[in-house]
């Protein structure tokens, strides 16, 4: 596992032990999860895992941007009280970063057990970080019940987190395709690659923004943009080294042209997607993105988009990921922890989430695995007007040094004013 | 003086131990390089500094105005009254209403759109998150011209302003140079400490630079809050480290301050030696009369698009009213404020009662001790002039070392530490001011000294602790730093909620959570002013 990080990263890590002063904290913290990792390898007792969540008190940290997923969240928590007698807490963050945060605050002040924390809704560079210090429990999650239902064959990313193996430290529960949302009364060819759009941006000044960087959209913007740019794109799969600046520039040239016909000139941007989705919906610009394209439909069922919005993506393809729960090193509720993971991807709980009425995420599991009623539960699905089906090209997350990399050339070179 | 000695380590406690938890990390030599090379850094530095005096500067000038074009007269009254609302709605919730009013989609352009303005979409203007920052000094000054004005009134009962005032029209002065050169100095000396706590609150504010502030660079507190929910480890120090700046820069600009009144006493002395009158100044007056309405519109209007906000599902441009209003945005957030709300509510009023029973023993023990009262005032203070950045992360260190991180015991006090100065002020001053022959001939009428207090001293209290009680209140509501520290994110209150919703960008739901979050404090005050109207009810002839 450790050999699969870059040496940035690890640097990075170790110089932040250092920094804080507690290389023992590291070890002890080390040595508490290998113990943990020894016991969670024997198999998981399912029947004694479900006796022991009975009555368990789990924090989940999930994002808590959307409305839709909150409500998806306070229904799960209903859903395991009634079943299971858990007490399912959504713990509301606004960047999943925050959970790593205070994980690590927790080990550095030794904090071993009974940590804040028993489930967290993570992917990419998180999952990096949390996995290089070894403050995640596990391997659990691929041995959890419904674990034998996830589409691993079809969905690689389920397995390969940003290119980190995911070794069952956390559980896919939802695919991402990165998608655009634009008005089509105002845009009346849609641009599918990076010099259309740059051509657009340029003929309607003001009217295109994008969330501001490190904020996930905005960087998931940044590397749809650059992926797009390449047709080699097997340098990404790699952590970004002397090649980044040769690689990325193709992307400061396209950012260069389009930012001083950006809205507010590329002076301002939005805080997030959710930010920018008002800005389209109050007609401030044309355009807004996500990773689920039902996010629009269920925008304009409610009244927020007019009905003219539609969705798209680029033709070279769709910037793809996965998203997982995880439970850390010192999670107090272990067991309710995985009940509660092993029900997000539960037949049910993944047609719930399908459901654009409720959230529109598409499935990790493979239809056909499922016994016939439950695959009617996705069968009856229905989409919207801006809906596009979970098909077409995608494009693969690059290494999470990428985004890293991304991110910090972008704050120099448009952050500083 | 036992009482006072407990009240000052409450106070003080979590923010000495808070300073050293954060200063630790920040020693790394090698840290200082690195926060150097900060991209936009000394933009960053320059806005904080520039917005938060400039901001503090004019509403200090601005509440001057005002009283001076207003003091006694019966306006006055009606300004107070203006100011009051304003003062208890929290800074997150009024920033994120004025974000609603000033942007290009907010409700001023629509109002004038398109009959005016001939706008069917937005204007791309910089109505806020401009980059020089001028919308967050707006809502700036806007939170802190009542603040001080409300201070400057409370201290005229140390100033004899009415008669220098009249004394300055007998020599033939207009109203406000009159106030300028006899009465402003003796006040201004009068509310030092609330004046500093405006400008430090100006340079190290979240709450206001989150919801108005630029993003390209922002300011300096938004940098380091990012830096301290990063998930890079590095981040750690690099925070600290900016913590450190920025208590360094706010201590420069408090000791510019005082000199700058130094220098500006000599100027006025000078000026006032000149002879200049400036009899005729009805035009300057009105001007600030029409500014300090002006702030009360916009105030109102931030209140009504809060509540438009969040009823609208879609509030297309330039429409004025939404269309389909209706309850979704709260059936929503129900779960949200379902949990939001009691806990801050609960928070709010356990934090008042502990700070009202410490306080008003406090105030008992020193009440013929005017000098131990105003250092007392002045340490509980202290807090205030330190930005909350730069020690609550140390304190959450701390409580998490001592496993107090998310407990009761834990938010409650870091609340008890911003709650405090202000309960304390309003108590202290009101128990010296009442008669202590009252107390002496209820003891002489052979009553115990408890009887005595809770018969007659705590009576003639009761108007003061109500008001104490509500401005206690509503600082705790509006807490929105200490409580995500010190709960360790697992509080939700309704500032919490409401930063969070406003950082992501979700504008309905920050307007639900502000929407409640606005509208609470200006609940207990309507309650705290009919409960002292109902305890004087049968006791026509009590001072209060």
């Amino acid at each position: 596992m450790h050999s699969e990080l870059d040496p940035l990263t690890r640097r990075r890590l170790l110089q932040g032990a250092l920094a804080l002063g507690s290389l023992t904290a590291i070890g002890d913290a080390v040595a508490t999860a290998r113990e943990a990792t020894g016991r969670a390898a024997a198999r998981l007792d399912w029947n004694a895992i479900l006796r022991e969540s009975r009555g368990q008190s789990v924090y989940f940290n999930a994002w808590a941007g959307d409305e839709a997923v909150n409500r998806f969240i306070g229904w799960t928590a209903a859903e395991v009280r009634r079943r299971f007698g858990i007490t399912l807490t959504h713990v509301r963050v606004n960047d999943p970063a925050e959970a790593v945060t205070r994980i690590v605050a927790e080990r550095r002040a030794g904090r071993l057990r009974d940590g804040s924390m028993d489930l967290l809704w993570i992917n990419g560079e998180n999952f990096a970080a949390l996995r290089a210090a070894d403050l995640l429990y596990g391997p659990w999650a691929d041995d959890v019940p419904h674990a034998a239902l996830l589409d691993r064959e079809r969905n690689p990313t389920i397995v390969r987190d940003f290119t980190i193996p995911t070794e069952g430290y956390e559980l896919a529960w939802g695919n991402s395709r990165f998608t655009f949302f634009y008005d089509s009364a105002r845009v009346a060819r849609p641009p599918t690659d990076p010099p259309s759009l740059l051509e657009w941006i340029r003929a309607n000044p003001g009217r295109f923004t994008y969330p501001q960087p490190p904020q996930f959209h905005g960087t998931s913007f940044l590397k749809q943009i650059l992926l797009a740019m390449h047709t080699d794109r097997e340098p990404f799969a790699r952590p970004a080294a002397a090649d980044f600046a040769a690689l990325s520039a193709p992307l400061w040239a396209w950012l260069d042209a389009a930012h001083p016909a950006l809205w507010r000139a590329g002076r301002a941007f939005p805080a997030s997607g959710p930010a920018q989705r008002r800005l389209l919906g109050d007609g401030e610009v044309d355009w807004a993105m996500g990773f689920n394209s039902a996010e629009a439909s269920r925008a304009i069922a409610s009244g927020e988009f007019p009905a003219s919005i539609r969705s798209l993506r680029f033709r070279a393809g769709a910037l793809s990921n996965s998203h997982f729960v995880a439970i850390p090193f010192n999670a107090r509720a272990r067991a309710g922890a995985m009940v509660v993971a092993n029900f997000l991807i539960s037949p049910e709980a993944q047609a719930r989430k399908a459901d654009e009425r409720y959230w529109g995420d598409a499935t990790v599991l493979a239809l056909e695995r499922l016994t016939p009623a439950d695959r009617a539960l996705f069968a009856s699905l229905r989409m919207g007007p801006a809906t596009l089906p979970p098909t077409g090209p995608v494009l693969d997350e690059p290494h999470p040094s990428w985004m890293i990399a991304l991110e910090r050339e972008w704050a120099r070179r448009y952050r500083g004013g | 003086m036992k009482a006072a000695l407990l009240l000052a380590a409450i106070g003080l406690l979590p923010v000495l131990a808070g300073l050293a938890g954060t200063i630790a990390p920040a020693l790394d030599p090698a840290v200082w390089p690195e926060l150097a090379a900060t991209p936009g850094l000394s933009r960053s530095i320059a806005l904080s500094l520039g917005t938060g005096l400039s901001s503090a500067l004019l509403s200090l000038a601005l509440a001057h105005g005002l009283l001076a074009a207003l003091a006694s007269r019966p306006a006055l009254g009606f300004a107070r009254a203006l100011a009051l609302p304003l003062i208890a709605m929290p800074h997150l919730a009024l920033a994120i209403g004025v974000a609603l009013v000033l942007a290009p989609s907010g409700l001023i352009v629509r109002l004038l759109s398109p009959w005016l303005t001939g706008f069917e979409q937005p204007p791309d203007w910089a109505t806020i998150q401009d980059p020089l920052g001028l919308a967050l000094v707006a809502g700036l000054v806007l939170k802190e011209t009542p603040f001080l004005l409300l201070a400057l009134t409370a201290a005229l009962a140390q100033v004899p302003a009415e008669r220098l005032l009249l004394q300055t029209r007998t020599l033939g002065y207009g109203r406000l140079r009159g106030w300028l050169v006899a009465v402003a100095p003796a006040l201004q000396k009068q509310i030092r400490l609330p004046f500093a706590a405006v400008v430090v609150f100006g340079i190290g504010n979240v709450d206001v630079a989150l919801a108005l502030g630029p993003t390209t660079p922002p300011p300096l507190a938004i940098l380091i809050w990012e830096w301290f929910l990063d998930p890079d480890l590095t981040r750690a120090p690099l925070a600290a480290a900016g913590s450190m700046l920025l208590v360094a820069l706010c201590t420069a600009v408090l000791a510019l301050c005082a000199l700058g009144a130094r220098a500006g006493g000599v100027w006025l002395r000078a000026s006032a030696a000149s002879g200049w009158r400036a009899e005729r100044d009805r035009g300057a007056r009105g001007a600030l009369l029409g500014l300090g309405g002006l702030c009360a519109l916009l105030g109102l209007f931030a209140l009504l698009a809060l509540w438009l906000r969040s009823i609208a599902p879609a509030w297309r441009f330039p429409q004025v009213w939404p269309m389909a209003p209706g309850l979704a945005a709260w059936r929503e957030g129900s779960a949200l404020l379902g949990a939001a709300l009691p806990t801050t509510a609960l928070l709010g009023t356990v934090s008042v009662l502990l700070a009202l029973l410490l306080c008003v023993a406090a105030a008992e023990s020193l009440r013929a001790r005017p000098r131990a009262r105003a250092r007392l005032a002045a340490l509980l203070f202290a807090p205030l002039l330190v930005p909350q950045l730069s020690f609550l992360y140390g304190l959450q260190v701390l409580l998490v070392r001592l496993r107090l991180d998310a407990s009761w015991l834990a938010v409650v006090w870091s609340h008890l530490v911003y709650v405090l100065p202000y309960v304390f002020g309003f108590v202290a001053a009101a128990r010296a001011a009442i008669e202590p022959r009252y107390r002496d001939v209820a003891l002489t009428l052979g009553a115990s000294p408890v009887r005595a207090f809770t018969a007659v001293t705590l009576p003639m209290l009761g108007r003061p602790l109500l008001l104490a009680a509500a401005l206690g209140f509503a600082v705790s509501v509006a807490l929105y730093l200490p409580t995500l520290f010190a709960g360790a994110g697992r509080f939700a209150t309704l500032a919490t909620e409401a930063a969070a919703t406003v950082a992501a960008g979700n504008l309905r739901a920050a307007a639900v959570a502000a929407a409640v979050m606005a509208t609470l404090p200006l609940a207990a005050l309507s309650a705290a002013l009919v409960a002292g109207n109902a305890l004087h009810r049968h006791r026509r002839g009590m001072p209060s």
